[in-house]
């Protein structure tokens, strides 16, 4: 109730995460502040390898074996510090705040593992349930992801259900533990298009209900527009441009987010009409194993100035009325803040 | 499912049948006159030509091989295998009075397998990539290659006859199995804990094991709820090819321990050139190998619910 200073449900501050195996070191996280209130969607959008999902799993400790990670700076969750915490802790704090959503559902639920009693073991556990308050739970919640003839699907193994009924399953899964943070890690991505749009809704319908809060990982900016409250763009580990949903997409100031706007095709425009397609980016992310002191988008930004490829853009605050408008580019704030001021003299 | 066991019973039998026309050629092939050894064994080196003759007769060894095959084989599926050479005995006897030996020892070697395999290898893991890792990983190594007549000699070396805790024969007493036991266990021990060990790393590395990290559970709960399970199939495929290698070791062990099992009669049957007896041990073998085969497959087919319920539709 406390409004005045809203501690935020999740955030991280100054995170570094490092990945690395003998030959290499990678800077896969760089210096990343991020904040979740809750009932809040924030969309954190990039492309592969920008460190969207080491940013946000890594924390949790959700990272695969076999990676050599080294985590730096804050993270909280409802004040709790996620660093530095006995795995056995983490673990228990993974269970009880948080529901994890992955890409492929197939791959993610164990095999050998029929789906309902997988749900109600959690349940029992999470919960503190008996084994048939258990069931019974397991049930409802395949009733409320929209999983039709629960009873029946209770007893299927996952290689008998579609990608579609998985997902919502994971969602299930994760909604078990009455979790306050819900992470969405391309959810869509591997199902059908006729599916996503029905797990989209789903997660929002979720959202609004529970007032939970949720962190979707995503590459497909119709997503964020359809589902985000708050955006952050990564590009190679760090935050490019941070914002409100409207603020980011509807007025970009950051080339990176320019040109990721730009390289979504336009379905409205007739074939033939706009003979140029959508413009896009040219090259690629940079090696994030060798670090130069610059902005890392340099090789390929459009406005680029000498001195960017000397010193670390810092995250500056636009003046919108929002103030919550942050972008990691003084070339394109200047310019920006230049044009409004235009603006406004014009009025 | 039934359809499925069916078919993996008939190809079993078949194989069988194969086998055992292999073998069969391959000792009627092997140097060797049964019917001059017998007479040798009964009449002295100086046996004529004819008593060879008409023993060779009465045995039919002058039909030609399908023939002997066909009568070799009908007669040993209604459980007559013929009398040993060696001891005259009908091979039957001598198989009800030693299976039990060879039987008990593999047994309490599968045991000793199985608990000491899936618990080194979930060391190795729970350890994944520390010092234990790395100590359980030389051992298995040379486990695995160390053969077991050696094993069976150093083993003898230090309990016996250094520390003297242990018979160095195996007799009734229950001390004095413990080393043909372990013997006989330590090989198909190393591979299995091998097994086990790498089959939970790849499965760490799953999706759905990061599911269950997710859901709330530490390593260990991760390992032991869903990695463990998965392994069951990989791990009960090898458990079958090592159970019935351990035919094959219990030859040695037989033979170091002064045990009268099945394996050491096999080797007094080569000592005798019993060409009966052996034709007859090897069937058995034969028989054991695709049978605890045959019923590892139809387990894993059980286990294995994408399996299980495929064929169920």
């Amino acid at each position: 109730m406390n409004k005045l200073k809203k501690e935020p449900l999740f955030k991280v501050k100054d995170l570094v995460i490092d990945l690395y195996t003998e030959q290499v070191s990678v800077r896969a996280v760089d210096s990343v502040n991020l904040e979740v209130n809750a009932g809040e969607i924030l969309a954190v959008v990039g492309e592969s390898g920008s460190g969207k999902t080491v940013m946000t799993l890594g924390p949790l400790g959700l990272l695969p074996e076999g990676v050599s990670v080294d985590i730096r700076g804050q993270s909280q969750c409802s004040g709790q510090d996620l660093l530095n915490k006995p795995a056995r802790e983490l673990a228990k704090l993974r269970g009880e705040n948080f529901g994890i959503i992955f890409q492929d559902p197939i791959s993610a639920l164990n095999p050998m593992k029929k789906v309902g009693p997988q749900l109600a073991s959690q349940a029992v556990r999470l919960r503190g349930v008996s084994k048939q308050q258990g069931k019974e739970i397991a049930i409802e919640l395949l009733q409320r992801t929209g999983i039709p003839d629960p009873e029946d699907r209770y007893n299927r193994y996952p290689h008998e259900m579609s990608g579609g009924m998985l997902q919502r399953v994971m969602i299930a899964l994760a909604l078990v533990g009455n979790p306050k943070i819900l992470i969405a890690d391309e959810p869509i991505t591997a199902l059908d298009a006729t599916v996503q749009a029905q797990i989209l809704e789903l997660l929002k319908d979720i959202q609004c209900r529970e007032n939970i809060a949720i962190i979707l990982i995503t590459h497909d900016i119709s997503v964020v527009a359809q589902m985000a409250d708050q955006v952050a763009v990564l590009y190679a580990g760090r935050i490019a441009e941070y914002g409100t949903m409207e603020d980011v997409l509807t007025r970009p100031v950051h080339p990176y987010t320019k040109g990721l706007l730009s390289s979504v095709p336009d379905l409205r425009s007739k074939r033939g009409e706009n003979a140029s397609g959508p413009a896009g980016i040219t090259g690629s992310p940079p090696d994030q194993s060798s670090l130069l002191p610059g902005c890392r988008f340099v090789e390929r930004c459009p406005v680029a100035q000498t001195f960017c490829s000397k010193f670390r853009p810092p995250l500056e605050v636009l003046p919108h009325l929002s103030q919550r408008h942050f972008v990691a580019c003084p070339v394109a704030v200047e310019s920006t803040i230049e044009q409004m001021e235009g603006e406004a003299y014009e009025q | 499912m039934l359809t499925l066991i069916a078919r993996r019973t008939l190809l079993a039998l078949a194989m069988i049948l194969a086998a055992s026309a292999l073998t069969f050629a391959l000792i009627a092939a092997a140097p060797g006159n049964v019917a001059a050894l017998i007479a040798e064994r009964t009449a002295g080196p100086s046996a004529s030509a004819e008593l060879v003759q008409s023993i060779a007769d009465d045995l039919g060894l002058n039909d030609p091989l399908p023939v002997r095959y066909g009568r070799w084989l009908s007669d040993s599926v209604a459980g007559d295998f013929g009398g040993s050479l060696r001891t005259g005995k009908p091979i039957l006897e001598e198989f009800a009075e030693r299976a039990p030996v060879t039987g008990l020892l593999l047994v309490c070697g599968g045991a000793i397998a199985l608990i000491m395999s899936l618990t080194i290898g979930m060391l190795g893991a729970i350890s994944n990539g520390g010092k234990i890792d790395s100590l359980l990983r030389a051992l298995s190594l040379a486990g695995a290659s160390t053969p077991n007549f050696f094993v069976a000699a150093l083993l003898v070396m230090l309990f016996s006859v250094t520390l003297g805790w242990l018979p160095a024969f195996a007799g009734s007493s229950a001390a004095s199995w413990i080393m043909p036991c372990l013997t006989i266990a330590l090989f198909p021990c190393s591979v299995l804990s091998r097994v086990v060990r790498v089959n939970l790393q790849e499965i760490m590395s799953r999706p759905f094991a990061t599911t269950g990290f997710a859901m709330g559970y530490t390593r260990l709960g991760v390992l032991t709820r869903e990695a463990l399970p998965n392994i069951a199939v990989p791990y009960l495929t090898t458990f079958g090819a090592q159970f019935t290698l351990m035919i094959i070791g219990s030859i040695v062990v037989e033979t170091v321990f002064a045990m009268k099992g099945i394996g050491a009669f096999f080797i007094e049957a080569i000592r005798f050139r019993d060409f009966i007896s052996m034709q007859a041990t090897l069937l058995s073998f034969i028989m054991f190998f695709v049978f605890v085969n045959l019923f590892v497959d139809i387990i894993c087919l059980l286990i294995d619910p994408r399996i299980r319920r495929q064929s169920n539709a």
